[in-house]
């Protein structure tokens, strides 16, 4: 386990939860010992981040034996929101104790791994989604998609099946819808850039053909951009195009941030990564996490037609937007992202987009940002000047909104194409 | 191991609704749920060292005005789990608690109701579901950190339980507060059942650490526990300037006098009230039950409506 110094203005946007606590450890000095050493000190708190992205602190007291007498596992979650699926806790928790195990290496440990391997067999540990708490939005809703008969490939990502069509062959070009869509959304811009790179559109968890957890505590910022690493890395994709919109671009300039190694070039549209006060707190963004926060079932094609000018849908099309939501129960995600965008100083958001624009304002990456010029968030594209060094002049789409993909796809695809074909990959 | 607790028999014919049970952030929250799934949701939100039954001459009359009627325990409180651990009954514990039901039960334009640290925990939960949020009512409570522009002071025997040694020793030693702490200032006066329906929840040992590690939690000076919590309230009750306000108070409480109702309004100048109830001390849920739930249900009526 690796041992990190979160920073103070972490710490204060999160609510820490005793969660194994006042483990003894007098009856078992070798393991007082073998932590003491791994941590570095016998009485204070040590931290570190889990698989899943979440802090948590190990307590040690010095009951005055001059070792570790007592263990207080903490966990550090985003400050007045509920905690995330319990079974993300007890995976994290089974990791701490399989280390404990490890540096023990005498009797105890041992004595530990048979706990846990008893914990699993009797099922005390739930580490998987419990029956009925992820939907799966049934096949038949995706037959007759207008323009969009690619086979879909499907890969499980921490028990869920995440959804991905993908196209042509070359360096991966990697497309993210955001609010309230799915890859459907790129349709128009599949064909034309699978003539020059591997074109790989997922659908998050939550939309499209993805799975969807009925939970709403399953979904954070965390966990999205979690689940897209994780997406990356399982395919092993790196010289990636990252092309993104709305919150296509909060979680992947976010992973961007984690392992930029694997990009190449950026591709942003009515998008941002908002910290502080940010894009996130302007009117119409409060205007539109008002209505959304409000609405029993969101319906796409009406949304869509609201916020951008020229998104005409036919009955098929709209279908095919509407596919994935069957009714409000499927819509935990949707429902759940308008309110997760960071929109003040202790929003727990805010300070992980801080830290993430820290990264991003050291690469090279080159940045290319077409935006429709009636977009309602307009100023986001100065605010990613800001953070790039390298961004391609500005490339504003005629008469559209927010779904420029929708609107102008065919157009936006040749913008991005003729782009991609004369701005080589950062350098690694 | 969980073990459901049942309303008992000779509590029924006070309290005779169905006790429901969520978990919320690792822990089995307890609540009712009374009257139409599909009408505006109040929730009716106690404090320390009480549980929903404070709130039971309410239930009839707002569901009978077509109101639905959600009131929680607290963790720590009620039927609820009662964790051992302080550290798992702050603020931003219980705020957190509450939104985790708010979200579970799928609440929209749901109304606050709150008294005591029902009002923090209640307010703190709305402002992180504002747009949810359709109208609140708060009695003596407080949700600031500043008086006056002075820190605040509560009244002396908010400290007792922090006395070093003695007060602590003395209150566990007694069930100072969660055995009697209620029917001890009841101005009604009430039954030897009712008072028995407040302290029944706390009946095993060491009842008294989760009570009193409430007060522990009044921040008076930066720095303190739940100091930042009260401050992030204060500062956003601005973002409630659209949502209808009511202040119901009760004059005689020992703890919160008027001027707590006064500061309250400073903040929140659009609310009416505060509406002044005598023959009431802190537990004016349960010495004017009936006048509240009536004066709530003309207010929401006005202002929200009971369909959504």
């Amino acid at each position: 386990m690796k041992f990190i110094n979160p920073a103070a203005e972490e710490l204060a946007v999160l609510r820490d939860d005793p969660l194994l606590s006042e483990q003894e450890f007098d009856d078992m000095p070798e393991v007082a010992a073998a932590v003491e050493k791994a941590a570095g000190m016998r009485a204070g708190r040590v931290y570190w981040r889990s698989d899943h992205d979440y802090l948590y602190g190990l307590e040690l007291a010095d009951l005055g034996k001059g070792r570790p007498s007592m263990a207080t596992v903490y966990g550090f979650r985003d400050r007045y929101e509920p905690r995330p699926p319990e079974h993300e806790i007890e995976a994290d928790l089974i990791d701490f104790l399989l280390w404990l195990a490890e540096i023990a290496e005498g009797i105890e440990g041992e004595n530990i791994k048979k706990l846990i391997g008893l914990a699993k067999k009797y099922g005390r540990c739930n580490t998987g989604w419990p029956e009925g708490s992820v939907l799966r939005t049934p096949e038949d809703r995706f037959l007759n998609l207008p323009g969009f008969d690619y086979e879909p490939h499907y890969m499980e990502i921490e028990g869920l099946r995440m959804a991905y069509v993908e196209k042509g062959a070359g360096d991966p070009i990697l497309m993210l819808h955001g609010e309230p869509t799915w890859g459907y959304l790129y349709r128009k811009m599949i064909p034309p850039l699978a003539e020059i790179g591997r074109v790989i559109v997922p659908d998050q968890i939550g939309f499209g053909r993805s799975d969807k957890p009925v939970e709403i505590n399953a979904y954070s910022y965390k966990s999205f951009a979690r689940w897209m690493r994780k997406f990356i890395l399982a395919l092993d994709l790196s010289r990636i195009t990252l092309v993104c919109q709305d919150w296509g671009g909060l979680i992947g300039l976010r992973v961007l941030s984690q392992i930029p190694e694997r990009f190449g070039r950026l591709v942003a549209m009515s998008t941002g990564i908002p910290y502080g006060k940010g894009a996130g707190s302007n009117e119409g963004f409060l205007r539109w996490r008002h209505y959304a926060q409000r609405q029993n079932y969101m319906d796409v094609p009406e949304v869509m037609q609201s916020y951008s000018d020229r998104c005409a849908l036919s009955e098929g099309e709209q279908a095919a937007y509407r596919a994935p939501f069957p009714s409000a129960e499927y819509q935990a995600g949707a429902f759940t992202w308008p309110r997760l965008v960071p929109i003040r100083i202790n929003h727990p958001g805010n300070y992980d987009n801080y830290a993430a624009v820290k990264v991003l304002k050291t690469l090279d990456i080159p940045v290319f940002l077409p935006w429709g010029d009636r977009d309602p968030l307009k100023e986001g594209e100065g605010a990613l000047r800001n953070i790039f060094k390298h961004c391609a002049p500005p490339q504003p789409i005629a008469d559209t909104g927010h779904y420029i993909q929708e609107s102008s796809g065919e157009e936006v695809a040749d913008h991005i194409r003729k782009w991609i074909m004369k701005t080589p990959l950062a350098k690694r | 191991m969980f073990e459901l607790r049942v309303t008992p028999d000779w509590l029924l014919p006070h309290f005779p609704w169905e006790q429901h049970f969520l978990k919320v952030n690792g822990q089995h929250m307890a609540y009712i749920d009374e009257g139409d799934p599909n009408a505006r949701p109040v929730l009716l939100l106690h404090g320390n060292p009480t549980w929903g039954f404070l709130y039971r001459f309410f239930v009839d009359p707002l569901t009978n005005a077509g109101y639905r009627v959600i009131v929680p325990d607290f963790i720590g409180a009620g039927y609820s789990d009662h964790p051992r651990i302080d550290s798992r009954l702050t603020l931003a514990h219980h705020i957190a608690d509450l939104v985790s039901l708010i979200d579970q039960l799928r609440l929209r334009g749901f109304v606050i109701v709150g008294q005591d640290w029902g009002g923090p925990q209640g307010i703190g939960a709305a402002l992180q579901r504002i747009e949810r949020l359709d109208a609140i009512v708060l009695m003596n409570t407080w949700l600031y950190t500043t008086f006056n522009d002075k820190p605040l002071t509560p009244p002396w025997w908010w400290m007792t339980p922090q006395l070093p040694l003695a007060g602590s020793y003395f209150m566990i030693r007694n069930k100072w507060w969660s055995h009697g702490g209620v029917s001890r200032i009841s101005k009604r006066g009430m039954t030897d059942t009712e008072a028995r329906g407040y302290d029944h929840v706390f009946d095993e040992t060491n009842s008294e650490q989760a009570v009193l590690c409430w007060p522990h939690t009044v921040p008076k000076r930066e720095n303190d526990r739940g100091w930042g919590d009260f401050r992030n309230i204060e500062e956003r009750l601005h973002e409630l300037s659209a949502i209808p306000a009511l202040l119901l108070w009760a004059p005689e409480d020992g703890n919160f006098s008027i001027q707590f109702a006064h500061r309250l309004k400073e903040l929140l100048p659009h609310a009416e009230g505060p509406l002044t109830f005598d023959r009431a001390a802190h537990f004016l849920q349960d010495d004017r039950g009936p006048d509240l739930a009536d004066a709530i249900v003309e207010f929401l009526d006005r202002k929200a409506g009971a369909s959504l």
